[in-house]
């Protein structure tokens, strides 16, 4: 029997298969069956928010980010309470990283304002003095892509269910409501409500002119991603 | 038609080890650069302010990763196989016009998809997904490449003249079928462009996988194309071009198949080692940790047998740096074996994930046993490619050392920069209050990133001599008889 | 029965059953050398006399069923 399959190179092939698909069919499968759940408090993005995270996706934040807090003691000191799996539940794709050469992100929004964001992506080594992340400034001048965010949420909602328009449960027993807008330019003009609310704590006058002109600069977006990450 | 007897058919395999060579120098130029980057910041702007979006570190750790994953590496591959697979089945690729043809569609498209990847990778369009950063269009083209090799490999392997496979076939087809089966799974996406009727970037799209899942996915490929890209096929690599070259046959023909076997199926198990502490359930977490231990037999089943291939002929190590690459490829492969089942152990895992000892451990296998075995093979093949010697024996030698002074200073750095580092996060003083702030783990590895940025450079500056050496064989080396190219590779002073 | 259990059953099941196969495997290896069936350690010379001149370690003769094509 062994050595015939030697001989038999198409049937050898499916051998190999079925040998190193085993673990898949066990470890993977079964698991989509149950979907993560989301824990109570975990919302979908809004469409700046989703346009933020497309600019950390753009510039591999999660090359030296990651967004995973550990259970230890030492991780949830630093970080906050570690993660759940339910809290990744619209997370697509998941941004956990693999390596930390800056410190996690998961719950960054807790503990960093809009001012600290802007002056950090400006210039990091001004803000954490010994810091080796490179300046963003690009960012500033960027505008924000709203509509593929638009797309995405729309996309999502159609295909995965993900609940906009939705009364959520939120941990403090109230409901919250992520709107996905019924046109792209409502989509817009709801971002840029968003945005100008970040503007007003920002400094930098060209952002500042930006969205007043109806505009979106990269870094708008970005921090509202940030100030979500709770 | 004239009547010169059969020969072989380099053609395919010649392109493929130009590539090699100078997707390898481009790679691992990023890779320097990156390097120098994080010892020195003020390199991200080296272009300056203006070009700084595309030289940032962010911008290029993937291009460097793809680059020596699917550039150097999969090219390597390729040369190999369109060499190999011939010899081994003993028909040759001028015998079939079709699969001539197949070998020729198989380079350019590769070629395209290579652009494309080089392209889109600096605009910073990417899925951010490790090693399947291409957004769908790509991914496409990565599948069509795929089945026109696999078209060819199945292709060679029904004209053959030999009956059994050489065990070497068995890892490249081992190689075709579980990429292509990890690929496709981890790269499931819906093109946003069309689900949603047509608004943003037509190129986008959103995983089919959320959160949790998506990681295990994720993992489940991303080691996996490690096992299947960086193990497997160069376990063939080795299997054919160390006998060939020191004429010696396999130590063991029955153990080389049972860690064949044995490495099918204990290496996809490993892939929840990368998620330890992680959301994923419990009990996946300790399989990855369990199976990464099991792993060490079958992958030292492989490098012992090499090591003992060698068993009475060590006069060879000393007299060729051809067997010197090999030897020391398969040591590190062992080492490197050995490292990564100790950082999969659970309370290791928690000191080492997310340091810098993981990309030691990366390096030390991709520079130290992949990288070392695609350019021994592409020594050995280059007498028998072009018909002249190698150019230099002495300036191999000097490649050899300084190469591997290289990978020495990069992993002995990144082990005691990741140490240092997972120690320091979990440090409390007296109080249970935290030791260090996170800017004092990182300006405390200063010392280390410097030390790894020339280790890298080291290794780059063998890279050009190995690419200076190569091109002068082709050019301007002696011209050697066939009789000559029976199993010790001719090498000029 | 929940996935879980199923889960794990599955995977015992198949654990063993490749367990056994792997060691059957070594038996057949072992035991087609001892009964002089067929030497495994031939094979190794595939690598070595591989010129396109050389003769085949196992020939695919003309009418053997393996000369159909391939997939």
């Amino acid at each position: 029997m062994f050595h015939w399959l030697e001989k038999h190179p198409f049937f050898f092939a499916v051998a190999v298969f079925v040998v190193i698909s085993f673990a898949g069919l066990i470890e993977i499968l079964p698991n989509f069956a149950q979907a993560s759940q989301p824990v109570v408090g975990t919302k979908p993005y809004s469409t700046l928010e989703l346009a933020g995270r497309h600019v950390y996706i753009k510039n591999s934040c999660n090359a030296c980010h990651s967004q995973l807090v550990r259970p230890f003691k030492s991780e949830t000191d630093r970080y906050g309470h570690y993660s759940l799996s339910g809290e990744y539940a619209y997370d697509r794709p998941f941004l956990w990283g693999s390596k930390r050469t800056g410190p996690d992100l998961m719950r960054v929004g807790n503990y960093r304002t809009t001012d600290w964001h802007e002056n950090h992506m400006k210039d990091p080594a001004a803000v954490v003095p010994g810091s080796i992340m490179p300046a963003y400034r690009w960012l500033f001048k960027n505008t924000a892509d709203i509509d593929t965010a638009y797309a995405e949420q729309v996309t999502v909602n159609k295909v995965f269910a993900v609940p906009y328009n939705a009364e959520i449960p939120m941990a403090d027993g109230s409901k919250s409501t992520v709107k996905l807008a019924a046109t792209l330019e409502e989509a817009h003009a709801d971002a840029l409500e968003e945005a100008k609310a970040i503007a007003a704590d920002m400094k930098d006058q060209d952002v500042k002119d930006a969205v007043a002109a109806g505009q979106i600069p990269e870094i708008v977006a970005l921090i509202a991603y940030m100030n979500s990450l709770k | 038609m004239d009547n010169r007897p059969l020969e072989y058919d380099y053609t395919v395999a010649k392109m493929f080890m130009l590539t090699t060579v100078v997707l390898g120098i481009v790679g691992m130029l990023v890779g320097v650069i990156l390097a120098w980057e994080m010892a020195f910041p003020a390199v991200n702007t080296m272009l300056g302010e203006g070009l700084a979006e595309y030289t940032n570190f962010s911008r290029l750790r993937p291009l460097h990763t793809d680059a020596v994953i699917f550039g150097f590496t999969l090219s390597g591959i390729w040369a190999t196989w369109y060499y190999v697979g011939q010899r081994v089945l003993k028909v040759s690729m001028a015998e079939s016009k079709f699969l001539m043809f197949l070998g020729k569609l198989h380079f350019w498209l590769y070629m395209l998809v290579v652009v494309a990847v080089v392209g889109s990778l600096l605009m910073g369009i990417t899925t951010s997904k490790e090693y399947a950063e291409f957004e769908w269009p790509i991914d496409i083209a990565v599948v069509v490449v795929w089945v026109l090799w696999g078209m060819g490999l199945f292709g060679l392997i029904g004209i053959r003249r030999e009956k059994s496979l050489y065990i070497s076939i068995w890892y490249y087809i081992a190689t075709f079928l579980g990429i292509a089966m990890l690929y496709l799974f981890n790269n499931m996406a819906i093109p946003t462009y069309f689900a949603s009727g047509g608004i943003g970037d037509w190129y986008h799209s959103v995983s089919m996988y959320a959160g949790t899942n998506d990681a295990l996915v994720q993992w489940w490929y991303g080691h996996n194309a490690v096992a299947f890209g960086f193990t497997v096929p160069i376990v063939a690599m080795i299997y054919y071009f160390l006998p060939k070259e020191s004429g010696q046959a396999v130590y063991s023909y029955k153990l080389s198949l049972l860690a064949f076997w044995g490495l099918m199926f204990v290496y996809l198990w490993a892939g929840g080692h990368h998620l330890i502490y992680s959301t994923v359930p419990d009990w996946m977490q300790t399989m990855g940790s369990v199976f990464s231990v099991v792993l060490i037999l079958p992958s030292w089943g492989s490098a012992i047998n090499m090591l003992l291939t060698m068993k009475g002929e060590w006069q060879q190590v000393a007299a060729s740096p051809l067997i010197k690459f090999m030897i020391l490829a398969s040591t590190f492969y062992m080492f490197s074996t050995l490292e990564g089942p100790i950082q999969a152990i659970k309370s290791v895992n928690a000191l080492a994930h997310f340091t810098d000892w993981i990309v030691g451990h990366v390096h030390d296998g991709v520079l130290g046993w992949v990288a070392f075995m695609i350019m021994a093979a592409l020594f050995h093949m280059a007498p028998r490619v072009f018909k002249r010697e190698i150019y230099s024996k002495s300036l191999m030698n000097t490649q050899f050392w300084v190469q591997t002074l290289g990978v020495v200073l990069y992993f002995t750095s990144m082990w005691i920069a990741g140490i240092t580092q997972g120690m320091m996060w979990r440090a409390h003083d007296e109080f249970g209050n935290l030791a260090y702030s996170f800017i004092d783990t990182v300006s405390v590895l200063h010392p280390y990133f410097t030390i790894r940025a020339v280790g890298g450079t080291l290794y780059l500056v063998g890279m050009f001599l190995f690419a200076y050496n190569m091109y002068k064989t082709m050019t301007s080396s002696r011209r050697v008889e066939e009789s000559e190219l029976q199993n010790a590779s001719p090498m000029g002073a | 029965m929940d996935i879980g259990t199923i889960q794990a059953y599955a995977y015992f099941f198949f654990t063993a059953l490749l367990v056994v196969v792997l060691y059957a495997y070594i038996y057949h290896l072992y035991s087609s050398q001892w009964k002089g069936k067929r030497d495994y350690e031939k094979y190794g010379n595939i690598a070595l006399h591989d010129e396109i001149t050389d003769k085949p370690v196992e020939e695919i003769s003309k009418n053997d069923e393996i000369n159909k094509k391939e997939p």
